[in-house]
């Protein structure tokens, strides 16, 4: 035993060793300056309580590093009087108490720069080490269920629960678990008596049969936790004991190199100001298990990968997250960032983030790539020949913002924002043509807002709180699909506040703090919603009752309208909780609403979310850079919602300005916007695209011709296009409906279609205008490469092409295959 | 249960208990012909290489269907959980199924049934991508973090003949069938469209009127000088994956071959009349044409299995009588055909059914233990391994994983379990990492 414990130290110690020998630059090897160890001072006050000590070395380059598990812990005595056995035992910085005293912990590493050992110190105090304490049961015995996976979704937790035996889903009714596990089963579950014959310990122990097979070694603390536990008499707890009520992990935020290591300490804060170190009975997930990886102690390990990760912790329905950075071990040259000039917030905030990462951005776009990028992402349109050779002709610094300013001005501008907002509003006639009406107002009254440049909080105002009749108010339509409260609770938390919070229907949130109480409280804005038929032929129209309140469904109480987080409102008679709704979600210290709407936008044009996916902002999926976040959040605020501005502030960083092609000091980053990220074509804008460069546009039943795709109202017009490119069946408020996935079908109905070849062959199309002009060769092919490309055609691909042409016996079908092949070349189908 | 005889045939003296195996009397009934049999060693000879000639049909029995309401009938148990349908004998000795699949007791001494698979993931969209992958995702996602097999099955094996695709979905895809970080050219392709509707076919299959394939092929050629756009700007890889469809594109098209095996008008009206005139029934016709003149991996898609509500007339209506019709038409098809023993079906959704029957007399969804039946691939014919307890709710015998069901799969396929892709973070990630061969049926 001795010799198994020194070999185990010898180890460890050259670890510590090795670890620090590592020198990570090819600058002069950094050296220890500090090592600290917390919690500096730490007082446990009965035998199962432990800690968990992190030690830290602060370094001479600025870095910290984590030998928490390396390090050497030698322990003294404060107080010479007491037993010379030691009241502790320390294994890689876990203290487990032994016995009563105060006892100075020493933890070194020896530091090979200075040819020296270096330490720190911490004081810990052990009182009442015999006195048995009694147990509470929410407190101490449900969440080590929930860390073994008793409660979970897949097991005793799920709805109908295992074998008979069905517990709260992870943990969040612990009332209910108490008569689970101790009036139910007929006493047979527990067994004060004759505790080990307890089928609890029995079965979870694997001593008998068990579905979920050992979960417990009956030599661990959680088993001696459970046995004390019946022991003692299965004590409840009184409802005075304290309650947990927030939960934090340090370190926070750590930068890790790869295959780096980093102990996690979590502690509980109690209702009655008391902390208890949690961190061997909290849970670990990797949210990015490429990256990061964390054992069930709150060992995280980096991987060899670059990028960020975090891991989320959860403890009795509460969740931190800690966040890790692992930059490139890769050098950049002194002048990687010289052509990148921080021009506002965006792009001071973006290349913190490369420095801090040591990746670097690409060059700056052409204005030719500009051009067309700012056309697409706008306004869903490609430029038009004349409309890229006068922007290139602009030769002043501030042709960037005039184009800018002109494109959002452009009726086109409403059209585009109004398609992608009544998919995320869900307007569809899913009843057929009866409910044309509508759905055509609702459209056009989207539209409209987007044309009047509404600011964004009026725009949900109007929404959320909508009543009366389609004639006189169209977004009362929002209510045809958003039909209950369900619907109404699931879509404004996701749409509007970017989170989702849909799990709390049934249950506590599993990955975030919204109980059902939360949830119905969110419910309860709509308590006094009421449909009748309108004056419009089959609409419904909507009013507000006077009265009416809603019941939490599990708990039977009445719940007061309360928004996330946010405040208790109380039911008064003849008033419509949703303006209270509406104003604490549009209020300008609202922690979700601004920051939902500025990463929608900013993820359409940088193509990845700051938080991803767009719609789930939540403590435990943190954003890749919230301090951009914050800033972009804060400036839409200060510009009073307008949501032209958001986009002309993004448009014109110098971050959105760069070249997509990756350099060597970027090539893996996809989410710190290093450079450009390519995206197809939404399947609207690329159906006008291809009308607009074939001089065909697509014809749609029921619509005037010259109809565009994106000014559609809604779903239910046919198209075969649309669907096999992904539009949004407008089912759900989820960005994600929408599909910009490539597939086989696609590309047969680009290459292969009778659609597609007969508007290339139209008779009044652009090919045929061409070849009844008097144009030469050189300038119907520069013409073609404008229209599609929105450039000039390089020397070799001009000579190339022109050479085709000329040489083709036949002239008509030698333009049509070369329109044919711009408009399936990739460069066409993508935004880059 | 009875269990019955000429275990030696089958030389199953491996070891492997035997008090869950309900054996075949496989000579007895007519099931295997001594053909069948040579094949079958001959295919169990080459195990380990990959076998050229397989192709799999997955029926996908979305959202979940009632392993008690079909395979697995409990007439003795409490109301509460038998439901209202009786047991029928099949043609294999002391095995029942619902009195509503009385064609497919017909055809059980074809099929291989294993009646104790399990796992714990009650969610429609991580367990489908968990059996329709062989990993359980770690995060919420929108889409695969793995490849789908049928992806994989494409790029370790290709189609079975040049120029058809190698994976393809009918009529669409369920979710989670995609080829992640095998790129987007793995994607099943989807049909689209109603192959029951007369006017079914596949869209853009054939070059439009008066244009000819000589064209189309110049086209081609100047799409490869004149798409130059570098395919390392999009870091997700989709840019450069789009590539391999336009050549599978090129190649449907320009051949003859292949828009007949996708022309239901070319098959015998009356075998489409014994598939059941339905979208089903003519999908899975659809998958039997594909897989006999090329395509490696076909998935029937059948959706609406999620019975939370009125499990039993939901049922009673369509779906038992038209899957009936149209899998023991394809069982008996491929084998009169000679096509079962190069043939894989498998045919499972995300999970079972509860066994109680909910207030709505539903079933919710129940991962604990539920049927999964395959079929022909050089796999053991009629048996039925494993048995849930007496009320349907958990493995009594021989509790199957999902992925011992892939690993059989693969074994059959002759794919390498252990091979490794990367990931889109660069990491070498199994094709399958856990689950064995199921060796009372290989």
């Amino acid at each position: 035993m001795f010799k198994v414990l020194r070999i185990l130290s010898l180890v460890l110690g050259l670890l510590g060793q090795n670890g620090l020998s590592v020198s990570r630059s090819s600058a002069a090897p950094a050296q220890v300056t500090l090592l600290s160890v917390d919690p500096p001072e730490v007082v446990l006050t009965s035998s199962d309580q432990t800690v968990q000590l992190v030690v830290t070395l602060q370094m001479s380059d600025g870095g910290l590093r984590d030998v928490t598990h390396s390090a050497e812990y030698s322990t003294s005595e404060i107080d010479p009087e007491s037993p010379t056995r030691s009241a502790i035992e320390i294994v890689r910085g876990r203290v487990t108490p032994q016995g009563d005293g105060e006892v100075s912990v020493c933890a070194s590493v020896f530091d090979p720069v200075q040819n020296k050992k270096v330490t720190g110190f911490a004081k810990v105090t052990v009182r009442d080490y015999s006195q048995e304490r009694s147990l509470n049961f929410a407190n101490d015995i449900v969440p080590l269920l929930t860390k073994n996976g008793c409660n979970s979704g897949g097991c005793h937790g799920k709805a109908s629960g295992q074998n008979g035996f069905h517990l709260s889903l992870l943990g969040f009714e612990p009332d209910f678990d108490y008569d689970a596990l101790v009036r139910e089963g007929r006493g047979r579950r527990v067994f004060p008596a004759a505790p080990d014959q307890s089928l609890l310990l029995r079965k979870a122990s694997g001593q008998i049969p068990h579905g979920g097979g050992q979960r417990l070694d009956m030599q661990s603390d959680a088993y001696r936790l459970l046995r004390r536990w019946i022991v003692q008499g299965m004590p409840k707890g009184s409802t005075n004991d304290p309650k947990v009520v927030r939960i934090e992990v340090f370190p926070r935020e750590r930068i890790l190199q790869g295959g780096d290591l980093q102990q996690l300490r979590v502690v509980a804060y109690h209702s009655d100001g008391s902390l208890q170190d949690i961190t061997r009975q909290a849970e670990y997930k990797s949210q990015q298990p490429d990256i990061l990886k964390v054992d069930t102690e709150g060992g995280m390990s980096s991987l060899e990968r670059t990028g960020e990760g975090a891991v989320m912790i959860r403890y009795m329905g509460l969740v931190d997250v800690a966040r890790v950075t692992v930059p490139s071990n890769q050098s950049l040259p002194s002048d990687a960032y010289a052509h990148f000039e921080p021009k506002d917030f965006i792009d001071v905030l973006v290349m913190q983030k490369w420095r801090k990462l040591g990746i670097a951005p690409s060059p700056a776009c052409s204005d030719e790539e500009f051009v067309r990028r700012a056309f697409l992402d706008a306004i869903g349109t490609l430029p038009t020949p004349e409309e890229v050779r006068q922007f290139l002709a602009d030769q002043s610094p501030s042709r960037r913002e005039k184009l800018v300013d002109q494109i959002l001005e452009r009726s086109e501008y409403a059209s585009y924002w109004a398609n992608s907002w009544g998919d995320l509003l869900r307007n569809k006639r899913r009843y057929g043509d009866g409910y044309k009406r509508g759905t055509f107002a609702f459209a056009a009254w989207i539209k409209n807002a987007f044309a009047q440049n509404m600011p964004y909080d009026q725009f949900v105002r109007a929404i959320l709180t909508a009543q009366g009749n389609v004639s006189d108010n169209p977004p009362v339509v929002w209510y045809r699909e958003v039909r209950n409260q369900v619907h109404q609770v699931n879509d404004t938390s996701q749409l509007f506040l970017g989170t989702r919070v849909a799990c709390a229907n049934c249950h506590h949130h599993p990955y975030e703090r919204w109980s059902q109480d939360d949830y119905w409280g969110f419910a309860a804005f709509y308590a006094r919603l009421g449909n009748k038929q309108g004056e419009v032929a089959n609409e419904q129209a909507i009013f507000v009752k006077k009265e009416g309140e809603t019941r939490q469904p599990r708990s039977h109480k009445v719940v007061k309208p309360k928004g996330l987080g946010g405040p208790e409102y109380d039911y008064v008679r003849g008033e419509d909780p949703r303006q209270k709704l509406a104003e604490w979600m549009t209020a300008p210290d609202n922690p979700y609403f601004a920051k939902a709407i500025v990463n929608r936008s900013w993820a359409h044009f940088m193509g990845v979310g700051l938080v991803e996916a767009v719609d789930d902002l939540r403590t435990t999926n943190p954003p890749s850079n919230p301090q951009l976040l914050d800033a972009l959040a804060k400036d839409f605020i200060l510009h009073k919602f307008d949501l032209k501005q958001l986009v002309r502030t993004i448009m014109l960083s110098r971050a959105y300005a760069l070249s997509s092609i990756p350099t060597p000091y970027n090539a893996t980053d996809r989410q710190n916007y290093s450079r450009y990220t390519p995206k197809r074509l939404s399947a609207e804008a690329l159906l006008d695209a291809i009308g607009a460069v074939t001089g065909s546009m697509e014809k749609f039943n029921g619509f005037p011709s010259g109809t565009r795709a994106l000014e559609l109202p809604d779903e239910a017009v046919n198209n075969y296009f649309l669907d096999v490119f992904g539009r949004s069946q407008r089912e759900t408020p989820c960005e994600c409906e929408r599909s910009y996935a490539p597939n086989l079908a696609q590309i047969l109905h680009l290459m292969n279609s009778p659609e597609i070849q007969s508007k290339i062959a139209h008779e009044k199309g652009c090919v045929s205008q061409l070849l009844k002009s008097d144009k030469s060769n050189n300038q119907i092919v520069e013409e073609l490469y404008l229209r599609a490309f929105a450039r000039f055609p390089r020397p070799d691909e001009f000579n190339d092409a022109v050479a085709l042409v000329a040489s083709a016996k036949d002239r008509k079908s030698a333009l049509e295959d070369f329109e044919w092949t711009l408009l399936n070349a990739k460069e066409f189908l993508f935004n880059h | 249960m009875t269990i019955d005889v000429a275990s030696g045939t089958y030389g199953c003296c491996d070891g492997i208990t035997r008090r869950s195996f309900l054996k075949a009397g496989a000579l007895m009934f007519g099931g295997m012909t001594l053909s069948g049999l040579l094949r079958r060693q001959a295919v169990a000879a080459a195990a380990g290489e990959p076998t050229k000639d397989l192709s799999v049909i997955l029926i996908w029995q979305g959202g979940g269907p009632s392993h008690l309401d079909m395979w697995d009938l409990k007439p003795q148990a409490p109301a509460e959980f038998r439901g209202i349908f009786n047991p029928i004998p099949s043609n294999l000795s002391g095995y029942e199924v619902c009195e509503l699949m009385p064609n497919i007791a017909k055809i059980c001494d074809k099929l291989t049934i294993l009646r104790s698979v399990t796992h714990n993931d009650g969610g429609h969209e991580s367990a489908s991508h968990f059996l329709l992958t062989g990993y359980e995702p770690t995060n919420d996602i929108p889409s695969n973090e793995v490849p789908s097999y049928g992806s994989i099955v494409a790029k370790e094996l290709g189609a079975c003949r040049s120029g058809f695709p190698a994976y393809v979905a009918l009529p669409t895809a369920p979710r989670s069938s995609a080829a992640a970080y095998l790129g987007v050219g793995n994607n099943p392709f989807e049909t689209q469209g109603d192959p029951n509707s007369d006017k079914f076919n596949v869209r853009n299959l054939k070059p439009p009127a008066n244009f000819s394939v000589d064209r189309l092929q110049n086209r081609y050629a100047m799409l490869k000088r004149f798409d130059t756009l570098r395919r390392d700007i999009d870091a997700s890889g989709v840019i450069g994956g789009m590539d391999a469809f336009s050549q599978q594109a090129f190649d449907l098209v320009t051949s003859p071959r292949v828009q007949d095996a996708f022309d239901l008008s070319k098959e015998d009206k009356k075998l489409r009349e014994s598939y059941g005139r339905n979208t089903w029934g003519q999908s899975t016709l659809l998958a039997r044409r594909l897989v006999e003149a090329g395509v490696r991996f076909v998935t029937v898609n059948q959706g609406g299995w999620d019975t939370h509500n009125n499990n039993f007339e939901e049922l009673k209506r369509n779906k038992l009588p038209n899957f009936d019709q149209s899998f023991a038409a394809l069982i008996e098809d491929l084998h009169q055909r000679g096509q079962l023993e190069r043939t894989l079906v498998l045919v499972w959704g995300e999970f079972g059914r509860t066994p109680r029957i909910n207030n709505t007399a539903g079933r919710d969804h129940w991962p604990n233990v539920f049927t999964v039946v395959m079929a022909g691939g050089g796999l053991k014919q009629g048996i039925v391994l494993g048995e849930s307890d007496a009320r349907a709710e958990f493995p009594k015998e021989r509790p199957i994983s999902p992925q011992d069901v892939l690993a059989t799969m693969y074994h059959q396929l002759g794919i390498n379990r252990e091979k490794s892709y990367r990931n889109d973070a660069d990491r070498p990630v199994e094709i399958l990492n856990y689950g064995k061969p199921i060796q009372e049926i290989i």
